[in-house]
């Protein structure tokens, strides 16, 4: 049910920054999913994705890929 | 301090730039071209005698008490309706005027009550001023002495009686409110006041209770209730309303301790003398029954309260916070601040969550208005506020107002605008409802785009594509102040053809020639401005809707100077300070990012705690987590979220999983019903602060009487933060404005001193701008060039279909305010005492609905029950209801949708079904339950 | 044959309409072919309903004609036997003093005929007009020293001159036709005797002031007035003097049945929709009149002077006259007058000369006690004034004006103290109630003329009534109140007998 939540806010926020003139959409995305989402959210859309990411549009599954990425290294 | 009367000139100022010089009694005067003698005179300290002038009104020259002399021009003119002109030489008195007031005098006198008249009659100061004494034609003449009062409405009267008939009663209601209720019904002697038609009183007519007339009149004729009932005032303090964004100045007017009333203030930057039935009158609730006094707290909400001592009251709070961060971990508590209350308390709230609970999970009642206003203008603009003060308005050539009803929300604004309007600027209006101001006495909106709720940002690229494509785009403005590439960008995707009115006519509904003609007016008809609410921001694409409006300001040029920009039209008394004051889950004061560490580090030097550089939850975050059990404390000051928040069942669920619920508020509120523990609140006539309005004023609020219930609402904040071990020192609040100054460039130069000393500041305050900051963007954009951003259409996953057929928005109306919690406990409930639901006569024919009858409202996450009404101000296939009465709960019907960057909910669009009903709907009765059973107080001695 | 019959609304009061159709009846039953023409009225109203017949040596008049004199007439072949034979009108004396200017046509043209308004002369002043250019055009209605027939007397030039010179969009015209004062029918006769001379006048002045649209505001008790100007708009759209080519429009409007529209103020005020109610001045329409743009709000008799003066040109005007009053004056004798009529002449002559000479004396035979010059707000004159010449100047010197141009006589059978409560009456009756003197003052001034009548105290109550008439003179917001003392003050200073006799009621109460 919260997965299911963070998964419509995150692509919500996707579809916003996919058509944006960006570089790298992908790394607004992350950006915003960054300051804007508390630890807890952002740790269960990591592991929403690390359970196979279903119903995460393209650049969104890209972006918390990158999340993942970023949390683990600190 | 005494009774503040402030000086009445008379006529209104000129705003002429031309310089004229002239002699009254034999002194040199120079003033503005177009002043009236009236008025020059004045100036300079000479008191012209004058029952029908004032200061507030256009000159009308009846009352022929102003009469004066001017050498070299026959007869004697009304100085009130008389312009100066250079070398004019005036006399104000001789024996020839003194017999001429004295006459005019004698003939007031020989049709008024002899009776004692209130220290605040103008008949009877003038009739002293012009030396009246006999009436030489006798009482026993014609007369009006026996008319009969007009007591209808619950907070004035009306006695004819004492009536001189000046007509600023009249004028007022048509100039200043522009309601144009009022009429002089009859000719010559028999002329009187009327409101609305013959058979009208003032309750039954089209008045709005603004209190304009009663505030214009000049005897006491039109006088408050509570003056009869409490007597006269002795002292008044200047405040600040604690109803909308307007931010109205007041002087609250004291007998002892007690409030007799409140009375706009003339020299109130934002509402210059004008206020509405709310500020002006609902302010009965601070003394109601129902208000709690005493701090109470119970094990579990299935109890009853047990009144308690403060010390118990705090002492349980901060040992069940830190119980619950000891058991769940630190991040399972956090605070919600409000609106409602200062800059001072919301900081503290703030300050409490991040110093004391040592995380960010602290957030605003803005969350669910306008966070994307914030997050919108910031990105475009470089501020997270609206770009113009109120004055801007009276050089606005076209307004486009788009999800606002100005007239009810913000109605001492919208006088302000009509007056414009009347004056002859152009309006555009994009809402779905027909507001009032579509068509209201002499205002009718240019073009109403009525468009599909959820629609706003496709009919906004709309407009800007006709604008792009048409040729209308301000080149000049766009290469000096914007950027560029993103222009040219956002020039391209506007253009697409997706985005023309032709095509965003289907999706919306409004016809194509509509928004074309639209789009032209606003990019052409001189100094356009945008006023907007929350049917902007509270959309699945709020944030960008206010995007797509910075766009349309940015192409056209309209913004950096008076009479333009995107004004956000806030719906509480301080959605502005309190977004200001950092309450905010992922910023700290003055909009700036919590992972910042070199600003973070500023505020762990003052603070002397060590700040989580990781953003906190927001509010519906927070609902989410306690559902999930991960967070279990919520300390809430201020604000009702079980009734304010979308899908009341999930927010209801949330709270009853939470261990510690804390709510300060004036009265147990529905989410009181969920608390464990309650600390008594006090109004904003109890305590000192300061609230920012929708125009970046910082207005003080000045403590008129000792807190009801023994502390103010800093002061509680301070004793909980204490108690939890992390201490901040304050005597006063000016004190902490003071650090939110030290710790906040835009706030540099703020102090209660400065405020005191200006009247109120609009912030930026600071080095560059220490007189503070009207209009922003003057010569260039705060964040450098103005951004465009790309506004796609994204359609609302809430959709209508054959389960929910209609389409649900919500608002609000002149009487109450917001949830409620204050209106209803005023006399405003004759005017609106149920939320009733607006169905197109087409939709309730369907659906065999009649007007007056119990409707059941359904949507996929619950129903309600309320009254009909059959109106086609709605299109078909839209409902539209308010958010007053608990008893209705409008928001058990709405949504967890929200906006995409800020969460805001997305209040106004549901997909919903009415049927006929006979009864509350299941959770209505439940609900009614259980807040009775919680509601309960055993009637012990406190411990 | 060809008949003249007026149409005018007092030649219709006592029977115009009948003795027409009594005269269609007879030729008919005589198998005679004849026309009638409805004109205006010559203005002679002791002999209405007077009749003429066109003949090779002009046309000669009948009257005053009853339906039963028409066969007579017949049989006269309406020669100079007939009894009522006037012979040519324009020999009878009370026409012959006369200088017509602006009723120049009225009472012998077809009002509704624009080729007779043509063949009369009618249209060249706007001709003119054109040729000159708006400014030439002012220029030449200043020259001619034309004032506000209204009663103001405000030059006409210096008016159009300021709403010329004020920058605005748009501009109107307002003919002010609510004639209200007692005994002043003037405006009335020309609308229903001559409308095309103030259509014309007003086209001259939207012309000359830059206004593309006029009103013309008729009080609601003339409904022949308002029918001949809406029907002569008609015609004059027709033929393309007004409309979208002319760059003119004209519409009337009917007042409500105020007295105080009359007041150029409230006449705007009533135009937009509103409650008539005075307006402070300044702003002055000029600058700042109707729907608040630049408006020049004139008299209808002086906008109806105007084609005229462009025509011969402003100084043949300014050449007739007296002192600074120049041209001609419609002046209107009503009330007890043997001959109640229409006078237009040059300035200049004496009440007497109009009152005794022009008027013959009273119709009641008696002497002449008071006339009651200017309206029901103008002052009465006792014989004692009778030398005071027809000018503005010269009538404000002896406290009275000259308003509109009404005469009212009394014969010796008037009590001036009911003459000066009526007054009072009048204003409390016709105030609008925005200023308090007269909303106040006109009320408890009748109050205490009552007072006076019964005799109570009736020094103090003078007195009182003086200081009453000081602040409704010079306190009130406008000429209502403000005039109200001229009948009043003036009935009393020139009548102190009245206002100090046993009263017949105070005998009766006993």
């Amino acid at each position: 049910m919260v997965d299911d939540k963070l998964v419509m806010m995150a692509n919500q926020i996707g579809r916003f920054f996919v058509p944006q003139r960006l570089a790298d959409p992908v790394a607004a995305i992350t950006d915003h999913l960054r300051k804007f989402w508390d630890p807890r959210m952002r740790a269960a859309i990591v592991a929403h994705l690390e359970q196979g990411g279903a119903d995460l549009d393209d650049p969104v599954r890209q972006a918390v890929r990158r999340l993942k990425e970023a949390e683990a290294k600190k | 301090m005494s009774l503040l009367v402030e000086t009445d000139y008379g006529t209104p100022a000129s705003c002429a730039d031309e310089q004229v010089t002239l002699t009254i009694d034999g002194k040199s005067v120079t003033v503005a071209a177009g002043t009236s003698i009236m008025r020059a005179a004045m100036e300079a300290g000479i008191s012209v005698p004058k029952l029908c002038a004032t200061d507030s009104l256009e000159a009308f020259g009846s009352c022929r008490l102003c009469l004066v002399e001017i050498a070299g021009r026959a007869g004697t003119p009304a100085s009130c309706t008389t312009p100066v002109a250079p070398d004019m030489v005036v006399s104000t008195e001789s024996e020839r005027l003194a017999q001429l007031r004295r006459g005019v005098m004698e003939l007031y006198l020989s049709d008024h009550p002899a009776g004692p008249a209130s220290s605040e009659c103008e008949l009877h100061e003038m009739a002293n001023v012009v030396g009246l004494g006999e009436v030489r034609y006798g009482h026993d003449g014609a007369n009006h002495l026996a008319a009969a009062k007009d007591e209808s409405n619950p907070y004035f009267t009306f006695d004819p009686a004492k009536c001189i008939v000046c007509s600023r009663c009249v004028r007022a209601c048509e100039e200043v409110q522009g309601t144009f209720a009022l009429t002089i019904q009859g000719r010559g002697f028999a002329s009187k006041v009327s409101a609305g038609t013959p058979v009208d009183d003032f309750l039954s007519s089209e008045c709005v209770s603004c209190g304009a007339c009663v505030q214009a009149c000049p005897t006491d004729a039109l006088i408050e209730k509570s003056v009869i009932a409490l007597g006269e005032p002795e002292r008044s303090v200047v405040t600040t309303c604690a109803y909308c964004g307007v931010g109205c100045s007041f002087k609250a007017e004291m007998r002892g301790e007690e409030l007799v009333r409140m009375v706009p203030y003339k020299d109130g930057k934002a509402n210059h003398g004008h206020s509405c039935v709310k500020g002006r009158f609902a302010w009965g609730y601070a003394n109601h029954h129902e208000r709690v006094l005493t701090p109470m707290m119970r094990e579990s909400i299935d109890q009853p309260w047990r009144e308690v001592s403060w010390e118990a009251a705090i002492d349980r709070v901060a040992s069940e916070f830190r119980r619950l961060q000891e058991k769940h971990g630190r991040l399972a508590i956090g605070g919600i601040t409000s609106s409602r209350c200062t800059n001072e308390e919301t900081y503290l709230v703030q300050k409490l969550v991040r110093g004391g609970f040592g995380n960010n999970n602290v957030d605003t009642c803005a969350r669910v208005c306008h966070s994307p206003t914030g997050y919108g203008l910031r990105t475009a603009f470089g501020t997270s506020a609206g770009t113009q003060d109120f004055d801007s308005i009276d050089q606005c050539d076209v307004v486009l107002v788009i999800g606002a009803n100005p007239t009810d929300a913000h109605p001492v604004f919208a006088s302000r605008m009509k007056k414009r309007l009347r004056e002859g600027a152009r309006l555009i209006v994009v809402d779905p409802r027909r507001i009032d101001l579509v068509r209201t006495p002499h205002v009718k909106a240019d073009y109403h785009l009525a468009l599909r709720p959820g629609t706003n940002a496709a009919v906004l690229n709309a407009l800007a594509h006709v604008i792009v494509t048409e040729g209308l785009a301000n080149e000049r403005f766009v290469r000096e102040f914007c950027d560029r590439d993103a222009y040219d960008f956002w020039a391209g995707f506007v253009a697409d053809p997706k985005n023309s009115p032709e095509a965003v006519s289907a999706i919306s509904g409004v016809p194509p020639e509509t928004i074309r003609r639209a789009a032209r007016l606003y990019a052409t008809g001189g100094n356009a401005a945008i006023y907007y609410g929350l049917g902007v921001t509270e959309h699945s694409q709020g944030t960008t809707a206010v995007m797509a409006l910075a766009n349309l300001a940015m192409v056209t040029g309209n913004i950096g100077r008076p009479g333009v920009g995107v004004n956000p039209l806030r719906g509480q008394n301080n959605v502005q300070g309190s977004c200001d004051m950092g309450s905010f889950p992922h910023e700290l004061t003055g909009y700036r990012h919590i992972s910042d560490g070199a600003m973070r580090s500023t505020f762990e030097a003052v603070w002397g705690r060590k700040l989580d550089a990781e953003p906190g939850l927001r509010i519906p975050n927070m609902f989410d987590a306690a559902i999930e059990g991960t967070f279990k404390g919520l300390y809430v000051q201020g604000e009702d979220i079980l009734q304010s928040d979308p899908d009341t069942k999930h927010v209801a669920a949330a709270l009853a999983a939470m261990e510690c619920v804390v709510v300060q508020d004036l009265f147990l509120n529905e989410t009181a019903n969920y608390a464990h523990v309650f600390l008594p609140g006090s109004t904003f006539l109890e305590k000192d602060g300061t609230f920012t309005n929708a125009e970046r004023r910082i207005n003080r609020v000045r403590k008129v009487m000792a807190p009801k219930a023994g502390m103010a609402d800093w002061e509680i904040t301070l004793a909980i933060s204490k108690a939890m071990g992390f201490e901040m020192r304050y005597s006063h609040p000016s004190e902490i404005m003071d650090e939110i100054a030290r710790l906040t460039p835009t706030f540099a130069g703020v102090s209660f001193d400065l405020i005191d000393r200006l009247g109120s500041v609009q912030w930026p305050c600071d080095a560059k701008a220490p007189q503070g900051t009207p209009v922003m963007h003057v010569g260039g954009f705060v964040r450098g060039k103005g951004n465009f951003m790309v506004t796609e259409y994204v359609a609302t996953d809430e959709r209508t279909g054959p389960r929910f057929p209609l389409l649900l928005t919500t608002g609000r109306i002149l009487s109450q305010y917001n949830v409620g919690a204050q209106t209803r406990r005023t006399e405003n409930v004759v005017w609106h005492d149920q939320d009733v639901l607006e169905i197109h006569p087409h939709d309730a024919e369907q659906r065999g609905v009649r007007d007056g009858d119990w409707v059941r409202l359904d949507s996929r996450v619950g129903a309600t029950t309320l009254r009909a009404r059959v109106t086609d101000r709605v299109a078909p296939g839209v409902v539209y209801t308010t958010f007053h009465h608990p008893e209705t709960q409008a928001n058990v019907v709405t949504t967890e949708y929200s906006d995409w960057a800020t969460n805001c909910p997305e209040y106004k669009v549901t997909a919903v079904q009415v049927s006929p009903s006979n009864g509350p709907s299941d959770w209505q009765r439940d609900y009614e339950r259980q807040a009775e059973h919680s509601r309960r107080i055993a009637k012990v001695a406190a411990e | 044959m060809r008949l003249f019959v007026p149409r005018d609304a007092a030649a219709r009061a006592v029977g115009a309409d009948r003795i027409a159709m009594a005269l269609e009846a007879e030729a008919r039953r005589l198998g005679r072919t004849v026309e009638i023409v409805r004109t205006g009225s010559r203005g002679l109203f002791w002999l209405e309903p007077m009749i003429e017949v066109e003949t090779p040596a002009g046309r000669i008049a009948f009257g005053p004609v009853m339906p039963g004199d028409v066969p007579a007439l017949f049989a006269a072949d309406f020669g100079a036997r007939h009894p009522l034979h006037l012979g040519r009108p324009e020999e009878l004396p009370f026409l012959k003093r006369q200088t017509r200017i602006t009723f120049a046509r009225c009472g012998i043209t077809d009002p509704l005929s624009l080729a007779d308004y043509r063949a009369h002369s009618g249209g060249r002043g706007l001709e003119r007009a054109k040729s000159l250019g708006a400014a030439k055009t002012i220029e030449e209605v200043t020259k001619s020293g034309l004032r506000g027939r209204g009663g103001a007397g405000f030059p006409t030039g210096i008016k159009w001159k300021t709403v010329a010179d004020t920058a605005a969009d748009r501009k109107y015209v307002v003919c002010n036709a609510d004639e209200g004062d007692s005994g002043t029918y003037a405006d009335r006769m020309i609308m229903e005797g001559d409308p095309f001379v103030l259509i014309e006048g007003m086209a001259i002045a939207g012309f000359a002031i830059g206004a593309t649209k006029g009103y013309i505001y008729i009080r609601s008790e003339y409904p022949d007035a308002v029918r001949v100007m809406e029907r002569a708009i008609v015609l004059a759209e027709a033929e393309g003097l007004l409309g979208a080519e002319a760059k003119f429009d004209l519409e009337v409007r009917v007042g409500a049945g105020a007295y105080v529209c009359g007041e150029e103020t409230s006449l705007l005020d009533s135009l937009e929709g509103k409650r008539g109610q005075v307006r402070a001045k300044p702003p002055l329409p000029a600058h700042k009149g109707l729907f608040g743009k630049p408006t020049a709000v004139n008299n209808a008799i002086s906008l109806a002077t105007v084609p005229a003066i462009l025509a011969e040109g402003g100084e043949a005007y300014a050449a007739l006259g007296f002192g600074r009053s120049r041209g001609t004056m419609p002046i209107q004798l009503a009330g007890n007058v043997k001959h109640a009529g229409l006078f237009e002449a040059p300035f200049g002559l004496s009440l007497g000369e109009l009152v005794d000479e022009i008027g013959g004396g009273t119709h009641s035979g008696r002497p002449v006690r008071a006339v009651q010059a200017g309206g029901p707000l103008g002052a009465y004159f006792p014989r004692a004034l009778f030398d005071t010449p027809y000018d503005y100047e010269a009538y404000a010197a002896r406290d009275g004006l000259i308003g509109h141009g009404g005469l009212v006589v009394f014969d010796d059978t008037v009590d001036m103290a009911r003459q000066a409560r009526f007054a009072l009456e009048f204003c409390a009756l016709e105030s609008c109630g925005k200023c308090t003197p007269c909303r106040l003052g006109s009320v408890r001034g009748m109050e205490t003329m009552d007072r006076i009548i019964r005799g109570e105290r009736r020094e103090a109550n003078l007195a009182l009534v003086e200081d009453l008439c000081r602040t409704l003179k010079f306190a009130s917001l406008c000429a209502l109140g403000g005039f109200t003392p001229y009948p009043v003050m003036s009935a009393i200073r020139h009548f102190p007998e009245d206002f100090n006799r046993p009263r017949l009621t105070a005998a009766a109460a006993e």
